[in-house]
């Protein structure tokens, strides 16, 4: 129906290469999130898939159908920018409106149309104004508006939150998951805000230098990353990264010993989560060092300490106190999930007997 | 207190800069109003006349077709220029067209030839077309002169504006020329416009090609002014006259347009 | 995609206007500039004389003496231009109501004729009745009687001053948009340090102000090198031949005394002093936008 695919597509400026040749298939209805730090060839994918950037190589297929050379006009797209892209010498109602005018529709169906989306964004008040007399939330629900107005198969959106507050950045995050439950349009949504993509995503395309690293539900992405690059890029506060050797059963660190059933490993990097990782009051914990910084959220205390060249973040209770420069010990929750890397090439090691690590304390 | 004293000499000095620049433009205004024998004494008092207005208007001077003739050059080489000079400032803004440094440079280069190298082959070739003293060859010149530089200015003015719309736009359905029918010309239309003003004030000043290549009929309002210079003796108070007849249309249009003459004249250069 | 034609076809309205009324004359200028041609005697060009009117051009007095007079007069106006737009920008950019009312009249010198304000100042610099001549006169008494226009030195000063004033305020212009393109804090936090508003100027702003200030330098240069019109209506190239510029000489050999062929080769020498300029100007403005984006 409406999916997308981009087979062996590959962009380049002269000798630069912002996508590497790769392919991928956006299921019709799915809400894909391409995410990934600036530069990393995300926004150029989705510019690509819009028709407003040319492919250097390979093919874009919107509902089976080439569209390679069609112009974005053609494709039955909609596509909301990061800066809105209003028009500014329209009104609100016009701008909504300009879509409808382009595809023939006749007048009074235009109107009302317009009436019942306006409604849906809660713009109706404001539909005679100009964008520069409206807020940054109210133009970012215009560009919305004007997205949805002709019910397209497909939508883009290239950081349509980027620009707001933060606030207001989580109210319109319900507001998109709302509307992409209601409308149950096929959506490609580029960020580079984890948490944007952890809560609207059925899938997550993670990007480094042009390339896709993994491409996984949020949940897969969360609990199983393919790389360091992935591991510490998804989770806030992020992932723990501690370079070590595994021998005789543990992984070793300076101030860290962990036991691990699996055979000696040198040169891997040990992954945990900050809220994987609790207080003890043992003193021959698994963790040990002094306290370098204390951060408190509200609902808990981010606990940073430092051994040596190491440091590992944890997450305590609220009402935690203590000096800085004090010796702490931490230990690892029941249940917690630990990750193995390699050190050379980050990637996830993989044990056939478990499919991830989990810790069980032996007490 | 030091401060207050800074304050004083900043205001003094914005005072005498005022007065530089209006010095001389109010001073052949007055003259243009004065009698002969009070343009020729240097007060202020006086009685006013519009003798000179009515004179120079009149035989044998004939102000009023010099104000014809530039109205229609100035005016024609504006419409023209312009339309042809936007639609390649946006080709040249937003394409990348291959060879664009060099054709850009190509266009922009004419500004750096002097008049005097292209204006004897204009005088022939207008003379053997028998096109001397005719408003024609006057459009066809300043066109050259003009096009360049008002195709420079409104692609700067275009390159300030941010292309998201017109993407929105071919998003939603717009063709290009659609889209800039419908959303960059809008835009663009301050810019446009300060271009269009600057274009038609550039034209009706251009003094060079008018005049070799006019005589009698054709003749702009700043050659006229020479006009006024007899084997007597020069008849100020008839020269101030014409001088507030050319001064007076260009400096409205040029205070509409103060406001965007900085950003047209770095809009190219800074950015 | 139809975009690559389009972008063709939005280019061919300017390009044929430009090259119809400049290729021509160009191509038909150079031919003549190696021909011998009197108009008076003939009326199509004369017989071919390879570099003979170049050669002429550089033993011939009145050329030597145009170089000479447009040298002087480039520097000077380029020079003090420069220097009063700079001033002048700095002090305009502060807000004010005089400010205000002195950056909107700033833009009147520039729209005024070239012509027209020669005119007006051969008027005002009368000895006799001329208001400047006069009021100067009364503000120093050795001034008295002075006659403006018709000592080669002052002629030439006077002459310097219409350039400058019509055309400081096109280049402060340009100085006050170079200066909104410096970011703010550059000398906000000068001034938290403590340095003085002097040192600022000359230690912060303008050495951030260099490539405008390079742009604005080869951009006057390159109009004074052109002008021509207030020499026709102020000096007349006199007293003698003291403001003959090299334009004003060009126009005189080609339409005074009707020697198309000389006129014809002064001219490209002129243009290829031009040209180079511009290559320059070109060369600084693409360095300049590799710094600005780097």
């Amino acid at each position: 129906m409406s999916e997308v695919q981009l087979v062996d597509i590959e962009k380049r400026y002269g000798t630069f290469i912002a996508v590497q040749k790769q392919s991928l298939t956006i299921h019709n209805g799915e809400f894909l999130v391409l995410l990934g730090p600036s530069g990393c060839g995300k926004t150029t994918i989705l510019r690509m898939i819009a028709g407003l950037e040319e492919i250097t190589s390979g093919d874009i297929l919107i509902a089976n159908d080439r569209v390679n050379d069609k112009p974005p006009k053609d494709r039955d797209i909609a596509m909301v920018f990061q800066n809105y892209g209003l028009y500014p010498h329209m009104t609100v109602q016009q701008n909504i409106t300009y879509p409808l005018k382009l595809s023939g529709v006749n007048r009074d169906a235009r109107d009302a149309r317009v009436k019942e989306i306006a409604n849906k964004v809660e713009l109706s008040p404001l539909l005679k104004r100009r964008p520069s007399e409206l807020s940054g939330g109210q133009r970012q629900r215009v560009a919305l508006a004007r997205a949805i107005v002709r019910t397209p198969k497909i939508f883009l959106m290239d950081e349509p939150l980027s620009n707001l507050d933060a606030k207001l950045r989580g109210t319109m995050r319900a507001e998109l998951k709302h509307l992409h439950h209601e409308l149950g349009a096929t959506t490609v949504y580029v960020t580079h805000d984890q948490m944007e993509a952890m809560t609207l995503a059925s899938r997550i395309a993670v990007m480094d230098e042009g390339r896709i690293v993994q491409l996984d539900t949020p949940k897969k992405i969360y609990s199983e990353p393919a790389n360091i690059f992935v591991a510490g890029f998804i989770g806030s506060p992020p992932m723990n990264l501690i370079e070590g050797k595994v021998s005789n059963g543990s992984f070793i660190a300076p101030g860290i010993k962990i036991p691990i059933s699996i055979g000696n490993q040198k040169n891997v990097i040990l992954g945990i989560r900050p809220e994987d990782i609790e207080l003890s009051d043992a003193s021959d914990s698994e963790i040990s060092g002094q306290i370098y910084a204390m951060e408190l959220t509200g609902d808990a205390t981010l606990i940073t300490l430092r051994n040596g060249t190491s440091s590992i973040c944890a997450r305590g209770p609220a009402d935690y106190e203590a000096q800085i420069n004090a010796a702490c010990q931490l230990t690892l929750r029941s249940g917690a999930r630990i990750h193995l890397f390699d050190k050379t090439t980050g990637q996830r090691l993989r044990y056939k007997s478990l499919t991830n690590l989990l810790y069980r304390k032996n007490k | 207190m030091i401060k207050r004293f800074y304050w004083c000499v900043e205001r003094a000095l914005l005072f005498m800069i005022s007065s530089i620049i209006l010095f001389p433009i109010l001073w052949m205004f007055l003259t243009a109003f004065k009698l002969p024998r009070d343009a020729y004494s240097i007060s202020i008092i006086f009685t006013p006349t519009l003798n000179n207005f009515l004179t120079v208007f009149a035989e044998p001077w004939n102000l009023g077709s010099m104000v014809m003739n530039s109205v229609i050059v100035a005016g024609t080489t504006v419409l023209i220029a312009v339309p042809c000079a936007s639609l390649a400032a946006y080709s040249f803004s937003r394409f990348r067209v291959r060879g664009r440094k060099f054709l850009f440079f190509l266009i922009l280069s004419t500004q750096f030839i002097p008049a005097v190298v292209i204006v004897l082959p204009f005088f022939l070739m207008f003379r053997d077309l028998g096109l001397l003293d005719t408003r024609f060859a006057l459009i066809i010149v300043n066109l050259a002169i003009v096009t360049p530089f008002v195709t420079w200015m409104i692609k700067g003015f275009i390159d300030a504006i941010p292309s998201d719309s017109e993407e929105a736009a071919m998003i939603d359905g717009a063709s290009r020329l659609r889209v800039i029918r419908d959303i960059v010309l809008p835009m663009a239309m301050p810019g446009i416009l300060t271009s269009s003003i600057f274009c038609f004030i550039l034209t009706w000043n251009e003094f060079l090609f008018a005049l070799i290549l006019t005589r009698r009929d054709a003749v702009t309002l700043p050659i006229g002014l020479v006009s006024f210079r007899t084997e007597h003796g020069d008849l100020w108070e008839l020269m101030s006259a014409a001088g507030v007849m050319i001064t007076v249309p260009i400096f409205i249009m040029a205070l509409l347009i103060q406001k965007h003459f900085t950003r047209g004249m770095t809009a190219g250069a800074v950015k | 995609m139809q975009d690559k034609s389009l972008s063709y076809a939005l280019l061919v309205p300017a390009f044929v206007v430009v090259l119809a009324t400049t290729l021509y004359p160009l191509g038909y200028s150079l031919a003549t500039a190696f021909r011998e041609w009197d108009l008076t005697r003939q009326i199509r060009p004369g017989a071919f004389v390879g570099f003979d009117n170049f050669a002429y051009a550089f033993s011939e007095t009145g050329f030597q003496n145009s170089i000479w007079v447009t040298t002087i007069f480039v520097v000077v106006s380029v020079a003090v231009t420069l220097v009063l737009a700079m001033s002048l920008a700095l002090l305009l950019r502060r807000k004010g109501r005089m400010h205000t009312f002195t950056r909107i009249i700033l833009i009147l010198p520039f729209a005024m004729s070239p012509a027209l304000i020669g005119v007006s100042y051969r008027f005002m610099f009368n000895p006799e009745f001329g208001v400047l001549a006069k009021g100067l006169a009364g503000i120093f008494p050795s001034l008295a009687g002075v006659p403006w226009l018709a000592d080669p030195n002052l002629a030439m000063g006077v002459l310097l001053a219409t350039d400058i004033w019509h055309w400081t305020p096109y280049m402060t212009f340009m100085c006050l948009g170079g200066l909104a393109s410096i970011p703010k804090e550059t000398e906000e936090s000068a001034r938290i340090d403590g340095a003085s508003t002097l040192r600022i100027v000359f230690g912060i702003v303008l050495p951030q102000m260099k490539g405008i200030l390079a742009i604005t330098a080869v951009l006057k240069t390159i109009f004074a090198l052109k002008m021509f019109d207030q020499v026709v209506t102020l000096t007349g190239g006199g007293p003698g031949r003291s403001t003959e510029t090299l334009a004003y000489f060009i126009f005189n050999v080609g339409f005074k005394w009707y020697d198309m062929g000389y006129a014809s080769a002064l001219a490209w020498i002129l243009t290829a002093i031009m040209m180079l300029i511009s290559i320059w100007y070109v060369r600084m403005l693409i360095s300049d936008k590799k710094m600005a984006t780097a």
